[in-house]
């Protein structure tokens, strides 16, 4: 890092939360059936259809732990940590929930756990 | 058809049968058993564009000057000043380097926010090399398989190129004074310098970046 005489340079600061914190509510059903290629998400905060309209189209991700080590890209050790990769596409109701849809339909354990809603594709 | 000097476009052939002349003039090179029906066939319109041909958008919040924050990437939560939108519809951004880290580098406008806070960087020139040629990634060369081991992995560590490094503290330097101009000089090092995040009750969508 070029740095000029006097200063040094500053060690790297780790960015923080960049992500709105979302939970998984379930998939999209009716009284007896669900269809489980749609998620619920119901994102803190958004309590409203008007609000959900910034979310529209972000990026979501599930994470979690895994037992087995799984190389990372962009890092060369392995590490636990997975992800479901997916995409909020539509408001659901009146009342703040959005659908989205994953990669691969997000596992039923996963429902009440953390979904992280990114600020990218950014339209603002 | 005219004929040229050394090659006959008719030649005489002799034939045999009674009372038929002995001979004909034949054609050296035959005609064209086929004929297409239009001479030159019309194409249809195609709406397909080639990459360099396509249409460059820039959201109206971005502008030159603008200050934008970075939201994925290795620079993510950085604050950044936008200076142009390059040929290939990449934002070229600097940090600037000495502030925040993040040097003179090109990102797409979907990993962006745009703030509202401008600075007025009409007299700020950007040296004309800087274009997406120079930020290509340079592709290694292949060594050839006769010198050395086929399987030498060797990791090339990117180091920066005196290029850069002069085209960096040219465009920071001219950035850094439009900054010292301002009034809230003081705010805006201390602005760019920091990193963006949320915290508790934080909702973008309530937020007016």
């Amino acid at each position: 890092m070029a740095e000029t005489p006097a200063v040094q340079a500053n060690p790297a600061k780790k960015s923080g939360r960049l992500y709105c914190k979302a939970v998984f509510t379930g998939y999209t059903r009716s009284h007896r059936n669900q269809k489980e290629n749609t998620a619920l998400l119901k994102i803190e905060g958004v309590i409203n259809k008007e609000d959900t309209e910034f979310y529209l189209g972000k990026r979501c991700a599930y994470v979690y732990k895994a037992r087995r080590l799984t190389a990372c890209p962009g890092h060369d050790k392995p590490s636990r940590l997975r992800v479901i990769w997916g995409k909020v596409t539509r408001s659901h109701g009146n009342s703040g929930v959005v659908r989205a849809k994953f990669r691969k339909n997000l596992p039923s354990k996963a429902m009440g756990k953390r979904v992280r809603v990114m600020l990218y594709p950014s339209r603002i | 058809m005219p004929t040229s000097a050394k090659e006959p476009t008719v030649v005489t052939k002799k034939i045999g049968g009674d009372k038929n002349g002995g001979e004909r003039q034949v054609r050296v090179k035959r005609m064209p058993r086929w004929y297409p029906t239009e001479d030159k066939p019309r194409k249809l319109k195609s709406h397909k564009n080639a990459f360099s041909q396509h249409k460059r958008k820039l959201r109206a919040s971005i502008t030159p000057g603008t200050i934008l924050i970075l939201v994925a990437g290795r620079h993510k939560g950085k604050r950044v000043v936008f200076l142009k939108q390059l040929n290939t519809g990449l934002l070229l951004v600097t940090g600037p380097y000495h502030l925040n880290g993040c040097p003179l580098r090109r990102i797409n406008q979907r990993y962006v926010i745009a703030t509202k806070t401008k600075l007025d960087i009409k007299g700020v020139t950007v040296p004309d090399r800087v274009n997406d040629e120079y930020f290509k990634r340079q592709k290694s060369k292949k060594p050839k398989h006769t010198e050395g081991d086929i399987f030498s992995t060797e990791k090339e560590v990117y180091t920066v190129s005196e290029e850069r490094k002069e085209d960096q503290a040219n465009v920071d330097r001219q950035i850094l004074d439009v900054i010292r101009k301002q009034k809230e000089k003081k705010l805006l090092f201390g602005y760019l310098g920091s990193l963006f995040s949320l915290s508790n009750n934080q909702f973008p969508h309530k937020m007016a970046f």
